[in-house]
């Protein structure tokens, strides 16, 4: 459990904002924010998409100017006009998308700075001073020096913009959502270099939106919401999750999302994608899209995801699969095909992919409509009724249709803007990309309103979404694709965020895992499996072998209930021993897993055929061996 | 734009007798016809973010082959020579721009040196004087008072200018000019209408190309040597955006104009012409400072 090295009160902060405000255009960033930091702690930022957490920590690391308020460092004021002016006050932020060049090495990258220094380059010092850095951190082994950075996975990247923060002598390093394209081995891998730093007197901010991350590495927490901070650096063993997320939302969260959408409201099947490949990101992704339906699509950022809506709606290629509309095979090769065929798509950047800034609102508005008209004129008029409705959905006056900025409204209204250019269409189909990336927490819940209102009237309704509680919040089935595969669909009623969270690891970082499944499915001619119980019911995360007699009754992506499978009594029995089933077809081994920093892992199972069962206690070993090392 | 072109209006009418006599308001609105036309299609190019460097000789090289064709064939068929020339040209710049990614500024000016040696070897490297004199009708045949040079500049204004405004095809190049991702992912035709400007404006070079003719009566390998710079300065001026996605026809009108009037006065005041380089750069750097400082407001 984390302690804070240095107790708030006693020690003077090394960094103290207050009072800051920043205005982008007409939006209000930052109104009045502040944060304090103290030598030693890692300090949560949180927030809601939108709070300002990530403006404010621009505003510290320089990269952004404030328009008012006070920065205090080290007891001295502080006028960050640019990145460099931070760094060499000591101030460095790991960015989302990280800031390195990827034609230059490692070793070339952690010392960029430097690279602007006149004078001769001594590349065997530096050399030894990026050992050391390494060294400090535990990951000497983890970074070859002289690979080039473009061939490094995000975790190695991230490794690299922390040891160049250190290269600079940084003593307060923000990392802007470090986590976000992680897997759970990966991130595990990041705390330990934080625990590290902090040990080492470095002052740490982690902005995330994940509860369960900011309870396992953070000592004290600050909670933005609109602009505001609304709780100013309480320790984190005294909150809960649900004080944090009152903080965040402002409200219960039960009044954002409606009901948790049940399972049943399905119509017939619309669309139907099967075994889609568009490399180099999707490799094998599965789904059926029902009318009325809101589904979820969950995975890491970079599973695939993006590109597979991209690849549905025509703007992408896609090399294989089938994809069925209304049960007719369907590719649109161009937006317009999908469009005419009754698609609509929302895409993830509102300003590169979705607006034209060129243009009025109205003319934004009727932009799928000059798409799909066909003629020569425009035909405006004929949406002029439509148009009038959608206003009344939006809540936006009609004489704002004729404002001639669109990047003057706020990203809720932009949003609901390009969505309602969809629905003016009238969709069978609805695919939306982090429909509410940016979005201010208000106008997030009239959007949901607003998709629920859609699905309602008989449209399918696609989601994509890293933020889990969303999806859970919103989707009444979730499908979650990992390196570019569907892994599993499951009704949302039976998911939680933890469980999301293992199923959409990236299976990539589960090579040493699977290998342990398929040694002891091979060496005992049964099934190995890996999965999480919950309240009666299994979750299958991953299966090796195992056919006929030693079956035990559920694949890789599987939701059964415990009396759906073939090994009912070894899963309701207690761990520790091979159980067998009552019909003495197979016996069944489970061993209950966890990570190094003691995170629950869920079960690895052993199912064999027959009675003859081979050393639990051995098996059992083994296992734990390969968690304490892995993931 | 249009208070910029009042006030060179008024000033050169109060410094010059001579300005506002209707022979030389004619005047000025004739000699507007060449770079007027080409300043159309290069207005189309701009508002989808590219840029034409060839018009100047595609007009010159498409005037060389209307001379060669209409001794055999006739006039009609002359000018349908080179306006499907000019066509051609531009659709195979706009492919290579549009379809295979290549850089508007890089394709036309190898456009530009090809046409211009293409120009020289077809016409022998003289001037073709040898065209029939009836085509001397396309200029001065009047219609409703004004010449037909005149009639017909202000004619493509105002087709152009509804294009723009009230079809799909025109909001099209604009929405392309703006966002062309946004143009893209709302499944508007990017590929076509990215092509279709630098059609037009090789056929409006064209076209411009047969009133010139018929203006001097005879075609000169050289001719519409520069015209691309004054067709990009009168659309600059007008209040276009070179990013695309900003302005308008009835902005490059008043370009033109702008241009002409400045060029004209500066004649009627006596002064040294080598000064109207210096005056019509000023005036460019100025629009584009004021379209700079406009957006930077605009957008933030």
């Amino acid at each position: 459990m984390p302690t804070a090295a240095v107790s708030g009160d006693a020690t003077p902060p090394l960094l103290l904002a207050s009072d800051i405000d920043k205005t982008f255009d007409r939006t209000r960033a930052l109104v009045g924010a502040g944060v304090e930091i103290v030598a030693g702690e890692v300090h949560a930022l949180l927030g809601a998409n939108g709070a300002g957490k990530s403006t404010l920590s621009r505003v510290i690391s320089g990269h952004v100017r404030r328009d008012r308020g006070t920065l205090t460092w080290r007891g001295a004021p502080l006028d960050p006009r640019s990145p460099r002016d931070a760094l060499s006050a000591g101030i460095a932020m790991v960015m989302q998308e990280t800031s390195l060049a990827p034609d230059l090495s490692v070793l070339e990258n952690i010392f960029l700075p430097e690279l602007a220094l006149p004078g001769r380059l001594r590349f065997a010092a530096l050399r030894e001073r990026a050992r050391k850095i390494l060294d400090s951190l535990g990951q000497e082994a983890t970074l070859p020096l002289d690979f080039e950075v473009g061939r490094l996975s995000v975790a190695q990247r991230q490794l690299v913009e922390i040891a160049k923060a250190l290269a600079v002598d940084a003593t307060l390093i923000i990392f802007d959502e470090p986590t976000a394209s992680l897997s759970p081995g990966e991130v595990e891998r990041l705390f330990d270099v934080m625990t590290r730093l902090r040990s080492a007197s470095h002052a740490l901010v982690f902005v995330s939106h994940r509860l369960e991350e900011v309870f396992a590495i953070t000592d004290r927490v600050t909670v933005m919401r609109e602009g505001r901070t609304v709780a100013r650096s309480l320790p984190t063993a005294s909150l809960s999750q649900s004080d944090i997320i009152r903080l965040m939302v402002g409200q219960e969260l039960g009044r954002i999302y409606a009901e948790r959408p049940a399972d049943t409201v399905r119509g017939a099947p619309i669309l139907e994608v099967r075994n889609l490949r568009a490399p180099p990101r999707v490799r094998d992704v599965s789904f059926t899209l029902h009318q009325g339906e809101i589904l979820g699509l969950g995975g890491l950022v970079g599973a695939g995801r993006s590109e597979t809506l991209e690849a549905v709606f025509g703007l992408r290629p896609h090399t294989g699969g089938e994809i069925r509309l209304n049960g007719k095979h369907f590719i649109a090769k161009r937006p317009a095909q999908a469009i005419r065929a009754g698609i609509g798509f929302v895409p993830e950047d509102r300003r590169g992919q979705s607006i034209v800034p060129d243009f009025s609102v109205r003319e934004n508005l009727l932009l799928g409509h000059l798409s799909a008209h066909r003629g020569f004129g425009l035909n405006y008029a004929s949406r002029n009724t439509r148009i009038a409705e959608l206003l009344r959905l939006l809540d936006l006056p009609s004489e704002r249709l004729l404002d001639a900025n669109m990047l003057n409204f706020s990203g809720g209204m932009q949003q609901k803007i390009i969505i309602a250019r969809w629905l003016l269409l009238d969709p069978r189909v609805l695919l939306l990309d982090e429909p509410t990336k940016g979005v201010d927490i208000g106008t997030r819940s009239s959007i949901y309103a607003m998709l629920r209102e859609v699905a309602d009237r008989g449209t399918a309704v696609l989601v994509v979404s890293s933020d889990f509680e969303e999806l859970l919040g919103l989707c009444s089935r979730i499908m979650v694709v990992s390196d570019g595969a569907t892994i599993s669909e499951m009704p949302s009623a039976v998911l939680d965020e933890a469980k999301l969270t293992l199923f959409a690891a990236p299976r990539s970082s589960m090579a040493i895992n699977a290998r342990l499944l398929a040694d002891l499915a091979r060496e005992t001619g049964g099934a190995a499996f890996w999965a999480l119980l919950d309240g009666g019911r299994l979750f299958c995360l991953n299966r090796v072998g195992g056919e006929a007699a030693a079956d035990p009754g559920f694949g890789a992506g599987a939701t059964p209930l415990f009396e759906e499978t073939r090994i009912p009594t070894a899963l309701a029995a207690p761990p520790g021993a091979f159980v067998a089933e009552p019909d003495g077809a197979r016996g069944t081994l489970l061993v209950q897993v966890q990570s190094h920093r003691g995170h629950g892992l869920g079960w690895i199972g052993l199912t064999v055929p027959g009675t003859t069962t081979p050393d639990a206690a051995t098996i059992a070993r083994r296992v734990h061996d390969v968690f304490a090392h892995s993931i | 734009m249009l208070g910029l072109a009042l006030v060179v209006f008024v000033g050169l009418s109060l410094a010059s007798p001579f300005f506002l006599l209707s022979n030389n308001l004619l005047n000025l609105l004739d000699q507007s016809v060449v770079t007027g036309i080409t300043a159309v299609g290069m207005t189309f190019v701009i508002l989808t973010g590219g840029i034409d460097l060839s018009v100047g000789s595609v007009l010159g090289l498409t005037s060389v082959l209307m001379g060669m064709t209409m001794p055999h064939y006739g006039i009609p068929a002359g000018i349908a020579v080179a306006v499907v020339a000019g066509g051609a040209i531009g659709l195979f710049s706009g492919v290579l721009v549009a379809r295979f990614g290549l850089a508007s500024f890089v394709v036309t000016l190898g456009v530009m040196a090809i046409g211009r040696s293409l120009a020289y070897i077809c016409s022998g490297a003289t001037s073709i004087s040898d065209i029939p004199p009836a085509i001397n009708d396309l200029v001065y045949t009047p219609v409703l008072g004004v010449p037909s040079n005149v009639a017909t500049l202000l004619v493509m204004y105002v087709l152009a200018g509804l294009y723009l405004s009230f079809t799909k095809g025109g909001r099209t190049i604009y929405a392309i000019g703006s966002n062309r991702e946004a143009a893209r992912a709302a499944g508007l035709n990017v590929l076509a209408y990215s092509v279709l400007p630098y059609v037009v404006s090789g056929a409006l070079a064209a076209a411009a190309g047969v009133l010139l003719s018929a203006q001097v009566m005879s075609i000169d390998p050289l001719a519409g040597t520069a015209l691309e710079l004054d067709a990009i300065a009168a659309v600059v001026i007008g209040g276009a955006s070179l990013y695309g996605g900003r302005g308008s026809i009835m902005g490059t009108l008043i370009g033109v104009m702008i241009m002409v009037m400045i060029r004209n006065g500066l004649n009627l005041l006596g002064v040294n012409p080598f000064w109207q380089g210096s005056a019509i750069g000023g005036i460019i750097i100025a629009a584009v400072l004021a379209e700079r400082l406009v957006s930077t407001r605009m957008r933030g």
